[in-house]
């Protein structure tokens, strides 16, 4: 006789993991695998099991430090500043009642345009002789700038473009919360005469937690991941000023056919990210929740 | 309804401010728009041409030197099926993980574990495996591969909305004696709408822009969008108006049935009311 | 109670795993509308080839609709982006099948492709048939054609990089004269690099924004590498000594990089060290560069008035210093197609000098000294005598394994003298050092 609990796993999580299992599990294990041979995709095969090599590698490895760090400030801006950004856009898109839809809907575009070609249409828009951009600040009597080409600026001009990409992913999940929050604390609030501020602290930013830490994690793991955009928009140039680690790995894997490297370079990253949402979610939550 | 002073200033700084964000979001979209009705050598020319005589030319060719169509079904039903799986499917993963009582945060690492990895890695061994069933370049293949990352995503995202939905609701429906699934079905999902709306939006996004997995495992027969426009990069330049008429094309249908669904988005369901 | 179900969904996991494996082999048959499973036993009725997306790839879909109709063969032809290309075809290479039964390969994938043991030799299928290879020209065939004696590809088509300048701003009599004035010298096409520079500083100084001396490319890794390749080379540089001992850091190979670097900061655009071939293209088809080193079936191209502004004010000639570097595609067939016999057909048709010819009338880029000299396609196209003289002194990026991963640190260490502030002989040396590790 199943129990209820026992059921309830059976019907609720069981298919979910039959999935996942077949879809992730493989691949994950096979490049566990990769990350202790010296495998290569010029051979068939796993290769011969070389032990710790490929990760000692990666410590002698100077441009996959420089690009760790090129990561870091690519995702910590890129989440911060989306956060933010979406955050008050949402908050004002959940207080408006009219033209809602019309400001959503505009909102969303860019993010129904593959990163391919976000990165194509801006390379046009920030030609720095012939773009659109350089043109309208000179009519302002701004001068233009070589916005992928100045090594300085690259880094920068990368994050803007995907923050025009991704902020919509962060609007729609905040909003999302900021909508099926009940209403009752408000209402009670205001009887108790709070202001704006300090409802929005005691009231929308407890209430919204659990949305804000899956928003943040979500988009940081997936920033750690890009290098789709960095593909089209810099090669990791100029210089190695935009190098982050997964266009670093992904030159490994396929410029270099290292995918045994490819593949411990990888796992650490797994690893560092795994820690760190541990760690985020442990302090963002406090304490495990009681019951 | 009566609106204070400071209501009134504050909903007008709101209006202008969004008014100022979609101008950030609308303008290069108008750009777009502009250069997919004209050459290459007009798209270029600075100082702009402001009043060009459009061309169709760009939209004629990607219908003709391409089966654009086909594309665009192949993206639509791949996005469409792997979401609408990764919905039922994950809402249900995720109620659970939601609701049980142990190992709530070791599941949810656990399920977000699986995307830790750069797709660059795990598009070899999914490469093998797909070729050794000879299922290369068919929609099928393209759907369970894409439940990979849509699935895990969708658990996350989902397990967060059913945590800020009160556990009180459900245990009192299962106390009046319908059972789990029936709490879940009625009381839970209608209060997630939003949430559940949210999150399949995401996952039918991450879909549509899916590149790598796309150009790796499929063929002439079962090409995706992305893929069919990065071929719009070429060795002898990048056919920039045809590219901004194809995402054009691509935008429209879409925004069109964003405004159908995001009525449950926007305006939810909003849980007060339910009694 | 924790352990206990951890073990219970690792169970899951692992079962669910094999009937997963086990149940996808059987739905096997319900699969799909996949091309690849096409012919079984015999010759095939259809034919799967992975090409580039370029315009000549279009022409060869063109011109093969006729070898359908001769032979009732169908022709799928996949054509995915540059950028993709090695991607798609390695996982292909690597199985014991190949979903293609022909390939191109671009001249820097040869030595990793063959040294794979990726591609057929075609020697046996070209002396059963009498395929005369003698036709195509030798720097085409000594890079995409045969490797150390052994015939893998056929040259499909070239890529030949050259100088492309505006007539109109090299005749232009008022900056004749200024140069004169100035250089104590002719503004006309220059013999040697260092004269380009100059004279392509000397533009930009006069002309300021409006019209740059040149326009260069600085994006990693491929623009740059192959632009400032035609420095090395015209320079007198190259990557190897005859011994095989590494020269990219000599003094030659120095001064090329010093003129580049040089030509980068003072002449060309101020995003240039960000420029892909697309950048550059616009920049002078806008009409705001005199000169511009690319490939020289760019020079059609610039000559159409929907994508230039310059049509009909542009020439081509040699890379100043006379060797500018060679690139091409090659027809190759898979070790692992599924019927050499049929791929060969094709390829011997498609090859053939009526097909070539057909495919070179529709603008294709002809490898075949017998084509390049047809009067019809002089006809068409008059500048095939100057480009068969700069692929005949061409030189192509030593065909070795590691040459995608020599062009990517190359072109790493080149962006960063361009805009990393390392100076080129450092930037040089560190090519040096990192290409001599590579295995």
């Amino acid at each position: 006789m199943l129990s209820e609990k026992r059921k309830s796993f059976l019907i609720f999580f069981l298919p979910s993991m039959i999935v996942l299992a077949a879809t992730v599990l493989y691949p994950l294990i096979y490049a566990l695998f990769m990350s202790f041979t010296d495998s290569s995709l010029k051979r068939r095969g796993l290769g011969d099991f070389i032990g710790l090599d490929n990760y000692i590698r990666i410590f002698h490895d100077t441009h996959f430090i420089g690009s760790v760090w090129t990561t870091t400030v690519f995702t910590v801006l890129v989440v911060t500043l989306e956060f933010v950004f979406g955050f008050i856009v949402a908050l004002m898109l959940n207080r408006i009642r009219f033209g809602k839809k019309i400001f959503f809907t505009i909102i969303i575009i860019p993010m129904l345009i593959t990163p391919v070609a976000v990165g194509l249409i801006w390379r046009l828009l920030l030609h720095p002789d012939l773009g659109i951009v350089n043109y309208m600040l000179s009519l302002f009597g701004v001068e233009g700038h070589a916005w992928l080409g100045d090594s300085s600026l690259a880094m920068f001009t990368v994050v803007m473009i995907d923050i025009w990409h991704q902020v919509p992913f962060m609007i729609l999940l905040l909003l999302a919360g900021l909508v099926s929050m009940p209403s009752e604390p408000y209402e009670a609030a205001k009887i108790d005469g709070a202001g704006r501020l300090q409802t929005f602290w005691t009231i929308t930013v407890p209430l919204m937690k659990e949305t804000i830490i899956v928003a943040i994690l979500f988009r940081a793991i997936t920033a750690i991941k890009t290098y789709d955009l960095i593909f089209v928009l810099t090669k990791g140039g100029p210089g190695t000023t935009t190098e982050v680690i997964s266009y670093h790995i992904y030159k490994q894997a396929y410029t270099f056919l290292d995918t045994g490297y490819a593949s411990a370079m990888s796992y650490l990253l797994l690893l560092v990210i795994l820690l760190l949402s541990i760690a985020f979610i442990r302090v963002s939550r406090g304490k495990p929740q009681a019951q | 309804m009566n609106l204070s002073f400071s209501d009134k200033l504050l909903n007008r700084i709101t209006y202008i401010a969004l008014i100022a964000c979609s101008l950030i979001f609308l303008l290069p979209i108008l750009w777009i728009i502009r250069t997919s009705f004209t050459t290459k050598a007009v798209a270029y020319q600075i100082p702009p041409q402001w009043f060009v005589t459009p061309t169709l030319d760009n939209y004629r060719a990607i219908f003709s030197d391409n089966p654009f169509g086909k594309y665009f079904f192949n993206s639509m039903l791949v996005s469409l099926v792997s979401t609408l799986i990764a919905v039922f499917l994950g809402a249900m993963a995720a109620y659970w993980i939601a609701r049980s009582s142990k190992g709530g945060n070791f599941l949810r690492i656990a399920v977000l574990v699986t995307q830790m990895l750069p797709p660059i890695v795990m598009v070899i061994p999914i490469f093998l495996m797909v070729k050794s069933l000879d299922m290369l370049d068919s929609w099928e293949t393209l759907i369970v591969t894409y439940l990979s990352f849509n699935l895990p995503y969708m658990i996350w995202l989902l397990i967060g909305f059913f945590e800020t939905i009160p556990k009180d609701l459900d245990e009192a429906c299962e106390m009046d004696g319908c059972t789990k699934m029936q709490a879940f079905t009625k009381v839970v999902l209608p209060l997630a709408a939003p949430g559940i709306m949210a999150a399949g939006i995401l996952s039918f996004l991450l879909a549509w822009n899916e590149f790598l997995f796309a150009l790796v495992l499929t063929g002439t027969g079962s090409r995706t969008l992305p893929v069919a426009i990065a071929n719009m990069e070429t060795q002898q330049g990048v056919m920039i108006a045809e590219l901004c008429a194809a995402t054009v094309i691509i935008i429209l249908p879409v925004v069109i049935l964003s405004l159908f669904i995001q009525k449950y988005l926007v305006n939810g369901m909003t849980t007060g009311s339910i009694k | 109670m924790k352990k206990h179900w951890l073990l219970g969904i690792v169970t899951i996991l692992i079962l669910s795993l094999v009937t997963a494996c086990s149940s996808g082999k059987g739905g096997e048959g319900a699969s799909s509308s996949a091309p690849a499973a096409s012919g079984k036993g015999g010759s095939k009725k259809e034919l799967n080839i992975l090409m580039e997306t370029v315009p000549d790839t279009e022409m060869v879909q063109k011109v093969t609709e006729k070898f359908t109709q001769e032979t009732g063969i169908k022709v799928n032809i996949e054509a995915v982006n540059y950028a993709s290309m090695h991607e798609k075809l390695v996982p292909q290479l690597l199985g014991a099948t190949s979903s293609y039964d022909l390939i191109v390969v671009d001249n820097y994938w040869v030595g990793e492709f063959t040294d794979a043991g990726w591609l057929e030799p075609l020697d046996s299928f070209i002396k059963r048939d009498k395929f005369d290879t003698s036709v195509y020209l030798k720097s085409m065939f000594d890079m995409v054609g045969q490797v150390e004696g052994t015939t893998y590809m056929l040259p499909f088509y070239n890529y030949a990089m050259a100088l492309i300048y505006r007539k109109d701003v090299f005749e232009d009599a008022d900056l004749k004269s200024k140069y004169q004035a100035e250089a104590g010298k002719e503004l006309k096409i220059p013999d040697t690099l260092e004269e380009y520079v100059n004279i392509s500083k000397f533009i930009t100084k006069q002309k300021g924004e409006s019209m740059y001396g040149s326009v260069m490319m600085g994006l990693r890794p491929d623009p740059i590498s192959v632009e400032w390749l035609n420095y090395l080379y015209s320079s007198g540089g190259d990557f190897y000594n005859g011994d095989n001992t590494l020269r990219i850091n000599d003094d030659k190979a120095v001064k090329a990089l010093e003129l580049y670097v040089d030509n980068m900061k003072n002449a060309a655009p101020k995003g240039a060290a960000g420029f892909g071939f697309d950048e550059a293209f616009n920049v002078f088809a806008q009409g705001n560069a005199a000169s511009f080193i690319t490939y020289n079936w760019m020079l059609p191209k610039l000559q159409n008035a929907a994508e230039s502004k310059v049509a009909g004010k542009v020439d081509i000639a040699s890379v100043p210093g006379g060797t500018s570097l060679n690139g091409g595609w090659g027809w190759a067939i898979p070790k692992n197609a599924e019927d050499k016999e049929a791929s060969w057909q094709y390829l011997k048709w498609i090859e053939s000098f009526d097909a070539a010819k057909e495919r070179a009338l529709l603008g294709g880029s002809p490898t075949r000294k017998d084509v390049l000299a047809d009067s019809d396609v002089l006809g068409q196209f008059p500048h095939y005598v100057k480009v068969q003289k700069i692929l005949e002194a061409s030189k192509m990026i030593p065909i070795i394994p590691q040459a995608p991963q020599l062009i990517e640190i190359l072109g790493r260490e080149l962006s960063e003298a361009v805009s990393g502030g390392k100076s080129p002989k450092d930037a040089l040396d560190t090519v040096a050092k990192d290409v001599g590790q590579l295995k």
